[in-house]
């Protein structure tokens, strides 16, 4: 009876690999040559792509998770004593007190790192052969 | 059936890639020319849909002419072209998968009472081919790539980049899906055979 089984098996998979291998070829469409050689030139002609500029951008990276973390350790530093007392204060933030050239530092600020920026994408499209 | 390289050939194909890495665009021509037919084929058992083994098989030589500097000459080109078509096929079954029936939805072969007993056996191989594609891929890839190879194991294990045994015990795997989805081929088959023989005798009579 095992016996019978297992020739049956057998039998079956014999079945099974002659159709799998008897496969008919199929022979590729006349144009399917000139097609990849056409693609293949365009690729060869193509600039090649524009690496990213790992070098220019650690320097950036590096300054904005220095940011990151001074920041994150000025909010941890403000929030422990905010944690310890039974309730949370409200900011509390007069308008007397905000100094008027204090504003003025922020803006600055704000406008040279934007002109650096734009200073730095600028030279980079220039290396990049864009500008 | 594929006609698979010879020393001759390997020569022509690592002269041929010396020559492009030396900056010849032309020599890539002499590449594609020698392994369209077995790329193509490679993807149609992928795939089973012409149109689109023709596209997977021009990706396979997009990615073969950028990577070309990648081939280490460690194994043959062959080996390594083959690898990276299946790798190329493989991803873009897994982003457009083929329309496959469920294994257990797919069509079973028409009984022995077929009159064509020819048309009836071409049906039942292609329903066996179909339940093919419908196993799933860690099972089918290794039947697709096995009879690719002619029944050469070390040949498809090399080209899915896994040891020997894995892929005997995934073909032993597969065997055994396709048996019980197919129970009465041994039968149809002989019922088949019997048939057309008496047809050929009544067609002497």
């Amino acid at each position: 009876m095992n016996q019978a089984k297992i020739d049956r098996s057998a039998m079956l998979d014999a079945k099974i690999e002659a159709i799998l291998a008897g496969e008919e070829e199929l022979i590729p469409s006349s144009g399917f040559l000139a097609s990849v050689m056409e693609r293949v030139q365009e690729e060869a002609v193509a600039p090649p792509p524009i690496p990213f500029p790992w070098k220019q951008a650690i320097p950036g990276i590096l300054a904005t998770t220095g940011v990151f973390a001074w920041g994150a350790v000025k909010l941890f530093r403000q929030g422990l004593p905010a944690l310890n007392s039974p309730m949370l204060p409200l900011p509390h933030l007069p308008a007397a007190l905000v100094v008027p050239v204090e504003q003025t530092g922020w803006v600055a600020l704000a406008l040279g790192v934007t002109l650096l920026s734009w200073l730095f994408s600028r030279r980079l499209a220039g290396r990049g052969g864009l500008l | 059936m594929n006609t698979f390289h010879p020393s001759a050939a390997q020569e022509l194909d690592q002269a041929d890639v010396a020559r492009v890495l030396a900056g010849d665009v032309a020599a890539f021509e002499g590449i594609v020319r020698r392994w369209q037919a077995p790329l193509v084929n490679m993807a149609w058992r992928y795939s089973r849909d012409r149109g689109r083994a023709e596209e997977m098989a021009q990706e396979a030589f997009l990615r073969a002419w950028r990577g070309l500097a990648q081939w280490r000459r460690e194994s043959s080109f062959s080996t390594w072209l083959l690898a990276l078509a299946a790798n190329v096929y493989r991803s873009e079954l897994k982003r457009f998968p083929t329309q496959t029936l469920p294994l257990d939805a797919a069509p079973e072969p028409s009984g022995p009472a077929s009159q064509h007993s020819e048309l009836a056996e071409k049906l039942s191989g292609e329903a066996v081919r179909r339940a093919v594609l419908a196993l799933p891929m860690r099972y089918r890839e290794p039947v697709v790539l096995f009879y690719f190879h002619e029944m050469d194991v070390a040949a498809a294990a090399a080209t899915m980049g896994l040891p020997e045994g894995t892929l005997k015990a995934r073909l032993s795997r597969a065997r055994a899906l396709l048996r019980q989805r197919f129970p009465h081929l041994e039968e149809e088959h002989v019922n088949l055979k019997f048939s057309s023989q008496v047809e050929g005798k009544e067609a002497v009579r």
